[in-house]
């Protein structure tokens, strides 16, 4: 019980994850990527000790790929459930990262799971499966990940209920770079601030923004005795633009953080 | 004493001209990309443009500048005000390139604190630096090593007389350590500029003659009384403008066309003018109005404005107009039922086929967007295909085996092209600046129209939902939404007649059309719905709508469309939008075409590519 993974709160999210799960509610986590949304949900699985099924979403995923299928096994067939009925067998969590990824077809067969009925029909077998009440399913997606063709079904959408993450603020994110590395306090608080001055240029110079992941990757990096200047270009620079005059202004901003 | 002034001023400027290094000189053209970014990413206002410092020519200063000018040299600092942060054109104060390139960045750094802006002079420079170094420890050296460098320019206190030596000496103290000094001990004599603070009495926040008691926006006045806003950026503005040198001669120009009254009439909005008008009332005071627009432009668009017949007496209103609101920015208010739209028609058009020189392009598009624009998709299970689908048939022997019976669903993988569910939305300016001429042999608008062929060409060829409107204004009381082609019609010869007939007249009051474009476009069933809007500069109308009122409005109207689920779209042939567009739709919500005239080329690919 004592070897959850880390996870530090950005504000009353456990809470109303364990009311979710107690009312058996489904829940949408949007955020932008490495923001702590996969972590959040291993974290509020371990705690509430379900197992975790996750699925990385992606445009050829299909609705056989979540249920399960048969095989051929020695001439003979074998029915093998998938990561979403394994779920719901265990009375587990089944966690769709990236939900928007896949195809609105293929979401379909998730809206008698997430309504009040709580089932999960297998046309395959026959089987109709009803959820334990221990059953819990998390979807994700990154709303400012802009693809005009892609987005999430209204009717898929409002099965949910939503919590929206976001970057946390600069204490937090500070915590959360030193419970991941062990980086002095002192770096850790100039890495966030940078992130915080890239941040400010999100949807105005830069698509991207740097997430609590590539921080992360930026301090395991200077932990490890690399120069903070060259940690940052690596870790954040280089990773958020490939437009040379952007790139020569967000050096700037490191050099203006750690010197040069 | 006479004489003894004039020593000084000869050696303070001679001083500063021997100090300029040409060959280390660093230009504002050079990082003015860099520097805006940075200025915002250290906290800046995203919504100010960055732009070059005029010379300076106010109160106690401006005989220092003046002298300054007929040596040849300038000293130009740097200030923001609610449009624009203002940087020198070109820094060239120390021998070392790298130090004119810090300063820069230094100026760019200390305006981007937040720092009221009411603090004496020498308070806000000194708490900005503080602030500025506390949150990016990382400059203190280099800050250090500009505050050296600078030192060394600057007069010597024992060589200045005592009043002035004791103001010489605060200045140097609140450099080497801000917040020591809480009052710059009084001087008859101006001070030697410091160009690592920014400008002590910006030219904008001089109390105008102009009064503004009848609620005038106070852009007029600064306009008025100097030429704060960058000349350059008029002639980008306006390409058909002359290279003016001094913006005091093109107002004496336009001065001596039109009574003075005039002038101040109708440069300064008044109550009753402000209320909703008719369109005929409007289309009546045309002349005047653009006789107010031009005063801050250029002599020359002028004659060219006044040439054009009121577009009103072609186009049909369809109804009495539609109410719409606008956003003002600086009292963060909506205003209701702000703005007068019309729905017009065109009713000069006649039938026409596609223009001969387009026909060729537009067959090659239509082939390329019929093979190029639907997403082709792999469909499992089918009877037939190019590949077999694994799955499928594996299941099927699997049912097989198991006495399950087998659906005969095809074992077959075929790629199609799928149905898409998608509706475009096309908004185009027609606003006078349209007339200017884009290359040798076309005008912006012809560019335009021929944009407005070729993609209805394509867009036909893939089945999706189309619109198509054009958009003009004059003043709030009357904008101008010519119907090209709704949703219901067919892209026919009707439509083609009237795509023909667009003509550039009146102003860009981007907010009203992007409204309502936003009601029509939002009405259509399709999942996918993107709202294009091609343009060639920023919004504008004669009215207060104008810089950074304008561009929030529109801001606010596009995030009003983003929240109905629109995704908006901006393709422009604007030089200069790289300065306002992402603040508007955000990197990667807009493209900007070089040579406008590849836009009809351009603009159907970019739609294939968003929508691929
Ligand atoms: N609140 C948090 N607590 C602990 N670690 C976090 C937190 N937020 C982000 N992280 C760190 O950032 C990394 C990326 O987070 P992740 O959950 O994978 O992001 P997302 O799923 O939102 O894309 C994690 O591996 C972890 O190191
Ligand atoms: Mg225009």
């Amino acid at each position: 019980m004592e070897n959850l993974p880390f996870y530090q709160p950005h504000g009353s999210e456990i809470e109303l994850f364990e009311r979710a799960w107690r009312n058996r509610l489904p829940l949408l986590i949007k955020g932008p990527t490495g923001c702590g949304k996969t972590r959040f949900v291993a974290h509020m699985a371990a705690k509430l000790g379900l197992p975790l099924h996750t699925v990385a979403c992606h445009d050829d995923l299909t609705a056989a790929d979540l249920v399960g299928r048969h095989l051929i096994v020695d001439g003979q067939t074998e029915w093998s459930d998938g990561p979403l009925t394994r779920a719901v067998r265990e009375g587990g969590i089944c966690y769709l990262d990236e939900v928007v990824e896949a195809r609105k077809d293929t979401t379909v067969v998730l809206h008698p799971l997430a309504d009040d009925r709580r089932i999960l029909p297998i046309d395959r077998t026959g089987e109709q499966l009803a959820a334990p009440p221990s059953f819990m399913l998390v979807v994700s997606y990154n709303p400012g990940y802009q693809n005009f063709l892609k987005g999430m079904k209204p009717s898929t959408r409002q099965r949910f209920i939503s919590l929206a993450f976001d970057f946390p603020p600069a204490e937090q994110e500070e915590a959360i770079l030193i419970g991941e590395t062990s980086i002095d306090a002192m770096s850790a608080k100039r890495l966030v601030s940078i992130a915080n001055a890239f941040r400010a240029l999100r949807d105005h110079d830069l698509e991207e923004v740097a997430s609590t992941r590539l921080l992360v990757y930026a301090a395991t990096l200077m932990k490890d005795g690399c120069d903070p200047t060259i940690a940052c270009r690596a870790a954040l620079v280089e990773t958020l633009t490939d437009d040379p005059e952007t790139a020569v202004a967000l050096r700037e901003v490191i050099d203006a953080t750690f010197g040069r | 004493m006479e004489e003894y002034v004039g020593e000084l001023w000869h050696k303070l400027v001679t001083r500063v001209a021997d100090k300029q290094h040409a060959d280390a000189a660093v230009s504002l053209n050079e990082i003015s990309k860099t520097a805006a970014i940075y200025f915002r990413a250290l906290g800046g206002d995203a919504g100010l443009n960055l732009s070059a410092a005029p010379p300076t020519r106010h109160g106690a200063r401006r005989r220092w500048m003046q002298r300054l000018a007929t040596s040849g040299e300038r000293v130009e600092l740097s200030w923001r005000d609610g449009e624009t942060l203002r940087l020198p054109e070109r820094i060239a104060l120390f021998s070392e390139r790298g130090l004119n390139r810090d300063l820069y960045l230094w100026l760019v750094a200390l305006s981007a604190a937040k720092i009221n802006d009411d603090l004496p002079w020498i308070i806000r420079n000194q708490t900005a630096t503080l602030t500025t170094l506390e949150r990016f420890p990382g400059l203190l050296p280099r800050y250090q090593q500009l505050v050296e460098a600078m030192l060394a320019l600057r007069p010597a206190p024992a060589d200045l007389p005592k009043e002035e030596a004791a103001q010489e000496s605060a200045i140097r103290q609140a450099l080497q350590q801000p917040g020591s000094i809480h009052v710059l001990p009084p001087s008859k004599k101006p001070f030697h500029p410091v160009p690592l603070w920014t400008h002590p009495t910006p030219p904008v926040s001089a109390p105008s003659k102009v009064s503004a008691s009848d609620g005038a926006p106070e852009r007029d006045e600064s306009d008025n009384s100097n030429t704060a806003k960058s000349r350059r950026k008029h002639a980008a503005e306006r390409t058909d403008m002359p290279d003016g040198k001094d913006g005091f001669l093109m107002l004496f120009r336009a001065e001596s066309l039109f009574s003075w009254t005039e002038y101040i009439k109708v440069n300064r909005p008044q109550d009753e003018e402000d209320d909703l008008e008719s369109a005929a009332q409007a289309a009546e005071d045309m002349d005047s109005m653009t006789v107010a627009r031009d005063n801050e432009t250029s002599a020359a668009k002028l004659r060219f404005d006044l040439d054009l017949p009121p577009a009103g007496e072609d186009d049909a209103p369809l109804d009495e107009g539609i109410s719409l609101p606008e956003w003002d920015y600086k009292k963060q208010i909506m205003q209701p039922d702000y703005c007068r739209l019309q729905e017009l028609v065109t009713q000069q058009a006649g039938h026409c086929e596609l223009p001969t020189q387009l026909r060729r392009t537009a067959k090659r598009l239509r082939s390329q967007f019929q093979a190029l624009a639907p997403t082709r998709t792999w469909l499992k299970g089918q009877q037939d295909g190019e590949e077999i689908d694994l799955d499928a048939w594996v299941r099927q022997e699997a049912d097989l085996l198991s006495g399950t019976h087998p659906d005969n669903r095809g074992v077959y993988r075929a790629q199609v092209n799928q149905q898409r569910d998608l509706a475009c939305l096309l908004l185009a300016d027609l606003s006078l600046s349209t007339d200017a001429y884009a290359s040798d042999h076309a005008r912006v608008i012809d560019v335009i129209r021929d944009s407005l062929f070729l993609f209805s060409e394509a867009l036909s060829a893939t089945g999706d939902r189309f619109a198509m409107y054009g958009f003009s204004s004059l003043k709030r009381g009357n904008v101008r939404f010519n119907r090209l082609k709704s949703f219901d019609e067919r892209y026919d010869s009707a439509a083609r007649g009237r795509i023909a007939a667009i003509k550039p007249g009146y102003y860009t009051r981007m907010g009203a059309a992007i409204r309502h474009a936003t009601t029509l476009l939002a009405a259509q069933p399709q999942r996918q719905r993107l709202l294009l809007l091609l343009t060639d500069g920023k919004p504008n109308d004669v009215d207060r709508y104008e810089g950074r009122y304008g561009i929030e409005d529109t801001r606010m109207a596009l995030h009003e469309a983003r929240q109905q689920g629109l995704r908006p779209f901006c393709v422009t042939i604007d030089s200069e939008a790289n300065e306002y567009l992402p603040h508007l739709f955000g990197t990667g919500g807009f493209a900007v075409i070089k040579k406008p005239e590849d836009l009809p080329k351009e603009l159907p690919l970019l739609y294939a590519q968003m929508t691929r």
